[in-house]
Order: C-alpha cells, then sequence, then structure tokens
C-alpha cells in the first residue's frame, strides 16, 4: 500500500511552513491521487486537513451539536468510499463539503426532523434593549448584551425560509465565497447572489417588523 | 411606525445580483456607477439594499457570538480511520466467503440446468417410447390386415371362404 511521501506529510503537518495557494492545492491533489491509489495515510491527512470546515458545516445545517460527530464520520466514510470516482480536475474541498451538504439533509430526511428550531419569542423589553445593541458599530462588550445579541441573531435567523437560512449561515457564518456556494449547492453563481440579497433583506425586515410590533423605531439606517 | 415593507419582490430583478457584489464591494468603475445611480432612483432596491447591508453589519458583528461546532480533534481522525479500516476488513473477510458463494451457486446452477437437460432428454425419450408402444407395430390390429396375403389368411382362418 503506497504511503505518504516524507516530504508531502512534513510540509501537510500543522506546523508546516506557510504554502502559497496554489503550492498548497497541489499538494492537496498530490494527496488526493495517492489516496484514490489507496493510502490510507494520505486520506488521515485530508482528513486531518478538513475536519474542522466539516465539523463547522455540519453544526451550521443541523443545529445539533449531539449529531455533529456522527454526520461528520459519515461524511469522511463516504468520502473515502467514493474517491476513486473524484475528477483530480475538479477542488477537492467543494467536492468533500457537497458531500457534507447532502449528508446533512440525508440525515434529517431520515431522522424525519427539521434543524432545530428556536421556539421562544423574545420580550419587548428585550427588543426594545437589543435595537440599540443591534444598531451599533461594534459588538455588544456586556456578557448579558452578548447573551442577549446571540439569542436575536437565532431568533431572526429561525425565522428565514430555510434555503435563506443555510445560504446566509454558510456565507456569513463559515465564511464560503459565493464561487463555491454555488459549487457545493449546486446553483448559478447568480442564483446563489441573488437568494444571498434576498436574504440579507428578509433578515432584517423579520427584526424590523419584531421592533416594529414591540412600539419602538429601529435605529438602523441605510447602506 | 409600521416599517415599509423591504422585502426583495420590491426590488428590480435584473439589479438584485449586481446588488449583492455592490454591497460585497467586487463592483468597480461604470457598472458600480450605474447600481450606484440605480439606488437613486429606485426605492425599492433602495430599502432592500438598507436592509441588506444592515443585516451583513448585524451578522458580521454578531457571527462570533454563536455556538461554534465543538473542536474535532486529534481523535476525531483516529476514529474514522479505525472506521475505515473496519470496513476494509469487513470487505476482506466477506470477500472470499462472497466468491465461494458466488461459486457454488454458479456450479449449482450448472448443475440444475445438466439435471434438468437430461431430464427433458430422458422424458423426449419415454415419450417416443411410449408413442411406439401405442403404434400398431407393437400391437398390431387383429382386424386391419396389412397385405393381400393376410386377409386371404384371415378369410381362411374364419372359414367364410369354405
Amino acid at each position: 500500500m503506497p504511503d505518504v511521501p516524507k516530504n508531502v506529510a512534513a510540509s501537510a503537518s500543522a506546523i508546516s511552513l506557510p504554502l502559497s495557494r496554489r503550492g498548497r492545492a497541489d499538494e492537496e491533489r498530490e494527496l488526493v491521487r495517492m489516496a484514490q491509489s489507496g493510502a490510507e495515510s494520505a486520506f488521515e491527512e485530508l482528513v486531518r486537513r478538513h475536519q474542522h470546515r466539516v465539523f463547522g458545516l455540519v453544526n451550521s445545517i443541523l443545529r445539533r451539536r449531539e449529531d455533529v460527530e456522527d454526520v461528520a464520520q459519515q461524511v469522511f466514510l463516504k468520502a473515502f468510499v467514493s474517491i476513486k470516482r473524484f475528477d483530480l480536475r475538479a477542488a477537492f474541498s467543494t467536492w468533500l463539503y457537497k458531500i457534507t451538504v447532502n449528508e446533512c439533509w440525508d440525515y434529517l430526511r431520515k431522522k424525519k426532523v427539521r434543524p432545530l428550531t428556536y421556539e421562544s419569542d423574545m420580550s419587548d423589553e428585550q427588543v426594545s434593549r437589543l435595537d440599540g445593541i443591534v444598531s451599533a458599530d461594534r459588538p455588544p462588550e456586556q456578557a448579558d448584551d452578548r447573551a442577549e445579541v446571540k439569542e436575536m441573531l437565532e431568533w431572526m435567523l429561525e425565522r428565514l425560509p430555510e434555503q435563506d437560512r443555510e445560504l446566509l449561515v454558510l456565507k456569513e457564518i463559515e465564511g464560503f465565497s459565493v464561487q463555491e456556494l454555488s459549487e457545493i449547492l449546486g446553483l448559478n453563481v447568480n442564483t446563489v447572489k441573488v437568494r444571498l440579497f434576498r436574504a440579507r433583506a428578509k433578515l432584517m425586515d423579520t427584526y424590523r417588523r419584531r421592533v416594529a410590533a414591540s412600539g419602538h423605531s429601529t435605529g438602523q439606517s441605510g447602506g | 411606525m409600521e416599517p415599509k415593507n423591504t422585502l426583495p419582490s420590491e426590488t428590480c430583478s435584473e439589479y438584485e445580483a449586481l446588488l449583492e457584489d455592490y454591497l460585497a464591494g467586487d463592483l468597480a468603475g461604470p457598472q458600480a456607477n450605474r447600481v450606484a445611480e440605480h439606488l437613486k432612483s429606485c426605492a425599492g432596491c433602495r430599502d432592500a439594499f438598507d436592509s441588506a447591508a444592515a443585516s451583513t453589519r448585524f451578522l458580521r458583528r454578531s457571527a462570533p457570538l454563536l455556538e461554534r461546532a465543538a473542536d474535532p480533534g486529534p481523535g476525531f481522525v483516529r476514529l474514522v480511520m479505525a472506521q475505515i479500516r473496519a470496513q476494509r476488513e469487513h470487505q476482506n473477510i466477506g470477500q472470499p466467503v462472497a466468491a465461494f458463494a458466488w461459486r457454488f451457486a454458479m456450479s449449482a446452477s450448472l448443475a440444475l440446468a445438466l439435471l434438468i437437460a437430461y431430464a427433458s432428454q430422458q422424458g423426449g425419450q419415454t415419450n417416443s417410447d411410449l408413442a411406439q408402444l401405442r403404434s400398431g407395430d407393437l400391437f398390431p390390429d387383429p382386424a386391419t390386415p396389412a397385405t393381400q396375403g393376410d386377409v386371404l389368411r384371415m378369410v381362411a382362418d374364419t372359414n367364410h371362404g369354405k
């Protein structure tokens, strides 16, 4: 069984010297090629490199921390089984994240559950207090305020349609680019942009409506 | 005061993808100017853009507060690799059994096919034997003379010719 050459393994380690993006891509392609020929150590290195992002992605979609590890394991097992079919011209990460998204949806379908929901509503008092915090330019410093802003964000995201929420979370929280999202979700780049823009607008609209319902005016101003 | 409905349906569809680019700061030159001009003249797009921009600022400020996934740690890699090895071993154990099962099934099918062919051949022969048994060669009908001599002999036997 082929093994990872020392130069690849060494440079792949967490303490490796900074590599250029291209160099890293070439190195990853080499690891994938070796994994395709059956090198377990090469696949192990790929797992090591991508586990954090896969965990984050699964967590963002499922919002069930207790299930994240199980689903992430399934993702890597599936990737190992089908790595021989992977086209080396594509980016391994995008392929892996596509498997991740599909695995999350399979999981939710099999379990017949929706992603975890935050059912609790906020009191008018909370909303009025948050209005100033949400409109501020800097993140809140007080622990209580931080907890409330987090609660507000979860509340707002929860009220978005599932697809909008997923897209916004992947873009703004998980840091995927529009191009990556287009490849992972199998959507046209322009469609991703339009959906993202709509999701952003809807998010603030939800918030403003909630503030308006509590009888306060929002401190939000234009663009 | 009830805020204006800034649902994106009020935006001009041809500008939506550009508005996302504009928001991300990815537009420059004439395209950026075109979007800026449009925002000045279109209240629907302007409201949607203001909402989208406010959302983006809020998300970027508050996203770090969200609960992140637990750190997988080195144990996770070991766990995944152990599962992969277990799966491979299972396949390695299963493969000879599966190969034997296939060989056995193939042999059994072949034997069965031969048996059926033999039986059908034997069956055909038996049928033809039965056909022969039914034919006049084995049990010639005494009432049916085969030749002129037989007729004369029959006549002589029955004394009708006296």
